[in-house]
Formats: structure tokens, C-alpha cells, sequence
């Protein structure tokens, strides 16, 4: 077990002091990640001025959801770089993944640690300061609980997430091309937990409720943080269901992903 | 000239032939017009009409700019720049053409492939789900002709521009994200920017960006009437001008200045 996490910590080690050797393409790149994903957040910034709420949800409050996500999302982009289907297919495709599996360690750690993509410290800030701006404007009521509850969505968004790319990588042990679909869930679920659920049509949400259980990790977290009525009437434990969620995708990602390494086939390239 | 069309009609096949990359795409670009959608209606709540659009017309938007993402590439365009980093540049200066023109004719295939495969078919479905308005007569369908032709003349040589980049670094890439991230915001591709504060809109008309997607979205949308409409479509004659010069300018000072690794 230590030796695995001290061969993770010397993998990702690397990563990061190569990937700080350009210290202003670094920064750069930093500021245009943060940029990348803040657009989106000083747009509706501006666009509230003139609509005032979307959905019944102010300024505020929706910059809790989005914050959540941005943050959440950003750390597990960061720590799954590995597991991102568009570079996990590359490896795929160019046979480099066949290289790991000759190697005698546990390939899920050698995954994690064959992609760490640093630059993504930009989106974690930004997504910080957009909840953090959140946190001021929405007036939370904070009580112990609460407090103490915060992190523990965070850390279900980010295995909820990771569940995701684990999936969408594995996928492509068939497909062989990165196919873009799986970035419905991954990107677009995001972008659409970025926003209260109730505006979206009935099948989408149902779809995010049975199916993939995005609507557990921020919609109902944020019912509870701002104290606001459930309007699908779920068990008063819906708030409480995100780390059961976050756990749960995760669980099943690496089912798939131990399934798919077991029928894997290689390119042969 | 006969050169420019092989070029163009190759880029075209090319792109014809990942029709699983574009039934992706297509599938992604519409899930997010769904959500934008959703995001809008709920918006307008109880409004009719906000800053001269009307819900339907809001609506309409977001179908445009989803249809418009693969026609413009708005996410991504790294051809370029690539080309210089892999040295395939040196062989492509050697053309009996020029090095934008090269690159043009190939931008052009890929566009027209991208408007009728990813963009049409987007607006079919959006048409099939939503209530969406259509130009009006033929006069609108002509502006929208031509506003469309000059908004992907800004884009590429917009785009063009940036990709130069990788003549003075090794990472020009954090420089191109950046400018994409821009675009999106200053173009009216996340939201119209008739909805923006009126300070907002002027900083954004000293950019390109809005005459690409905001002034095809405005023109399909008949916002722009008459001498608004002309305007309109000079400013992005007026840009194409600017970009094309500067590109020409800037390219002359890399190629320069550029060394190619042998090997």
C-alpha cells in the first residue's frame, strides 16, 4: 500500500516539476484555463443585471451551484487527468496503454498517474472565487452540520465526476476513437448542475435523477446550504444522499473500468 | 485559383469522411442547445419581450450559436500552430501558393462540411423541438448569405492570427485558449449582446469577435433593418480588411525569423 503511494506521489512528482519548467507558458496557461470557464460565470454575472433571477434562484444562489461544480470540477479534472477519455483514448490508440499493462503495478494507480494536468489550478480558483462570491451574496444560515457538510459534497462531486471519466475511458477500450458523446455526462452534466434542475425539461432531470444521480450532488446539497423548499417532494434525506451518489459512480466506474481491462484487445499499433 | 478549389474540395471529403465524430459532435452540440434553452426560458419567466427579442427569438439564438460551434471553429483551431511545432510548415511554404491562402482553402472546406452536417442538421432539430423564427424574405436570406460568408472571413483570420503565435514560443497554446475563452464571451456566442449592459457592448464592438456570431445571429433574427443592416455587414468587410493585413504582416515577420529543425 505505501509503496503504491509513494510510486503515485514520484509519478505526479515529475509531472508537476515538468510542467513548471516554463514558468510564464505555465501562468499562462493558467490564466487561460481560469478565463476558459469564467467566461461562462461573468456572463450570467452580467446577464442577471438585467433578468434579476433565473427560475426563482438569485445571483447568489445560483453562483453556489455553479461554484460547487467549477470547484469540484476543476479537482477532479486535475487528479483525473489520467482518466480523461480524450487523452486516455490517444493512449489507447497509439499503444502506450499497452506499455502499462507490461509494467508489474496495479494499472488503475499507473492510469492516475501517467496525466496531471496542473494548469487545472486555474479552474479550481476560479470556481473557489465564484463560491466564495456565493457564500457572501446567498446569506447562508450556517449551522454546524452545514459547515461540516460542505466538504463532503465537494468530495462527492469529485468521485461523482471521476466515476464519469473512468466511464468514458473505458468506453473507448471498444470504440478506439475518443467518441465525443460521453462528454454529454462529463461536460454537460456539469454545465447543467450549474443551474437549479427545476427549469429543465422532465426527462432531462429524471434522466440525471434515476440514471445518473447528478441532481443529489448540487441541486439538493443547495436546497439544504440555502434552506429552500424541494419542489419534486423527495424524502426529506435527499440533501444527505451525495456521498452515498458520489460513491456509488465511482463504485461503478471502476467496476466497468475492471471489466473492460479484462476484455481489452489492443490496437496492435 | 484551380489549386484553391482541389485544396477546398479535399478538406470537404475529409471531413465527410468521420461521420461518427460528427454524429458525436452533433449529439453534444444539441444536448447543450437543450440546456441553454432551458436556461433562457426560464430567464424570460413571465416576459414577453426583453431588449427586442421575443422568447421564440431567444430561443432561436441558442439553436444558432450550438449550429455555429463546428462552421466558425469556436472551440478550437490549432492547425497552424501545429504545423510549425511538427515542422510540416517547411514543406508548405515551398507551395505555389500562399501560406493563408493555403490554409484558407483547406478552412473553407471544413467549414462548408461543418455548416451543412453539424449546422443545418441542428437547426432541422431544433425546428422539429422548439418554436424558432426564419428569416423573412428574400432579402434576409441574401444579408444572412453574405453575413455568414463574412463572419467565417473574420473567424479564420482571427484564428489564423493567433496560431502565428508559435512563431515567437514553444507554448503558444496557452495563448490560444485564452483567445478562444474570449470569443465566446465578446463574440454574443454565450448569451446575445443585446442583453448586455450598453458599456459592455461597446468594449465588445472594439473587438472582431461580435462580427462573427453576433452579427450572423442578429441579421438571421431580422433585428437589423436597413441602414443597421448595412452597417453591420461593413463592419465585418472593415475587419476582414484588419485581420487579413495584419495576418499578411505577421506572417511575413515570422517566416523570417523561422527556423526549421532538420532531421
Amino acid at each position: 500500500m505505501w509503496s503504491a503511494i509513494d510510486l503515485y506521489y514520484r509519478l505526479i512528482g515529475a509531472q508537476i516539476r515538468a510542467q513548471l519548467q516554463y514558468r510564464v507558458a505555465f501562468l499562462v496557461e493558467l490564466i487561460g484555463q481560469a478565463m476558459a470557464t469564467g467566461v461562462w460565470f461573468l456572463s450570467l454575472v452580467l446577464i442577471l443585471q438585467r433578468f434579476k433571477s433565473i427560475g426563482g434562484w438569485t445571483l447568489g444562489e445560483v453562483s453556489f451551484l455553479y461554484g460547487m461544480v467549477e470547484t469540484a470540477f476543476g479537482m477532479m479534472d486535475m487528479l483525473f487527468s489520467g482518466f480523461d477519455p480524450g487523452f486516455f483514448g490517444r493512449q489507447v490508440r497509439r499503444g502506450t496503454f499497452d506499455q502499462l499493462l507490461l509494467r508489474p503495478v496495479d494499472i488503475t494507480l499507473q492510469v492516475l498517474g501517467s496525466e496531471f494536468v496542473l494548469r487545472r489550478l486555474g479552474r479550481i480558483l476560479q470556481g473557489a472565487a465564484i463560491l466564495a462570491v456565493a457564500l457572501a451574496l446567498a446569506e447562508v444560515r450556517w449551522t454546524p452540520i452545514k459547515l461540516a457538510y460542505l466538504p463532503v459534497v465537494l468530495a462527492s462531486l469529485v468521485c461523482f465526476f471521476g466515476g464519469l471519466f473512468i466511464i468514458g475511458s473505458t468506453i473507448t477500450f471498444w470504440t478506439v476513437e475518443s467518441i465525443e458523446v460521453v462528454n454529454i455526462l462529463t461536460y454537460g452534466g456539469s454545465e447543467m448542475m450549474s443551474y437549479p434542475m427545476h427549469i429543465y425539461r422532465d426527462w432531462m432531470r429524471r434522466f440525471f435523477t434515476y440514471i445518473v444521480p447528478g441532481i443529489f450532488l448540487n441541486y439538493y446539497p443547495a436546497l439544504f446550504f440555502l434552506d429552500k423548499p424541494d419542489p419534486f417532494g423527495l424524502p426529506p434525506f435527499a440533501p444527505f444522499l451525495s456521498p452515498v451518489a458520489g460513491a456509488g459512480v465511482l463504485a461503478a466506474g471502476l467496476t466497468f473500468w475492471r471489466f473492460g481491462i479484462r476484455h481489452y484487445q489492443s490496437t496492435g499499433t | 485559383m484551380r489549386l484553391f478549389w482541389e485544396l477546398c474540395k479535399l478538406s470537404f471529403q475529409r471531413q465527410l469522411t468521420y461521420r461518427a465524430a460528427a454524429l458525436a459532435g452533433l449529439a453534444t452540440n444539441f444536448f447543450f442547445g437543450l440546456l441553454r434553452a432551458a436556461v433562457m426560458t426560464a430567464l424570460y419567466g413571465a416576459r414577453r419581450e426583453v431588449a427586442g427579442l421575443s422568447l421564440e427569438s431567444a430561443i432561436t439564438f441558442t439553436g444558432l450559436t450550438q449550429a455555429t460551434i463546428a462552421f466558425l471553429s469556436l472551440f478550437s483551431w490549432y492547425d497552424v500552430m501545429n504545423s510549425v511545432y511538427t515542422g510540416d510548415i517547411s514543406s508548405d511554404l515551398l507551395k505555389p501558393m500562399s501560406y493563408f491562402t493555403f490554409w484558407l482553402a483547406q478552412d473553407l472546406g471544413r467549414a462548408v462540411a461543418a455548416l451543412l452536417m453539424r449546422g443545418l442538421t441542428i437547426m432541422i432539430a431544433y425546428a422539429l423541438m422548439f418554436r424558432i423564427t426564419l428569416p423573412r424574405g428574400w432579402q434576409q436570406w441574401l444579408a444572412l448569405a453574405v453575413a455568414l460568408l463574412l463572419s467565417w472571413l473574420v473567424s479564420f483570420s482571427w484564428r489564423f492570427l493567433i496560431n502565428l503565435a508559435a512563431f515567437w514560443t514553444p507554448n503558444a497554446l496557452g495563448i490560444g485558449r485564452f483567445a478562444f475563452g474570449l470569443s465566446w464571451f465578446l463574440s454574443g456566442f454565450l448569451m446575445p449582446l443585446r442583453f448586455f449592459p450598453d458599456w459592455f457592448v461597446r468594449l465588445c464592438n472594439l473587438t472582431p469577435f461580435p462580427a462573427t456570431i453576433n452579427t450572423v445571429i442578429e441579421v438571421y433574427l431580422g433585428v437589423l433593418t436597413g441602414p443597421e443592416l448595412i452597417q453591420a455587414l461593413l463592419g465585418q468587410v472593415l475587419w476582414v480588411f484588419i485581420l487579413v493585413m495584419t495576418g499578411h504582416l505577421v506572417l511575413r515577420a515570422g517566416v523570417q525569423k523561422l527556423v526549421i529543425q532538420g532531421g
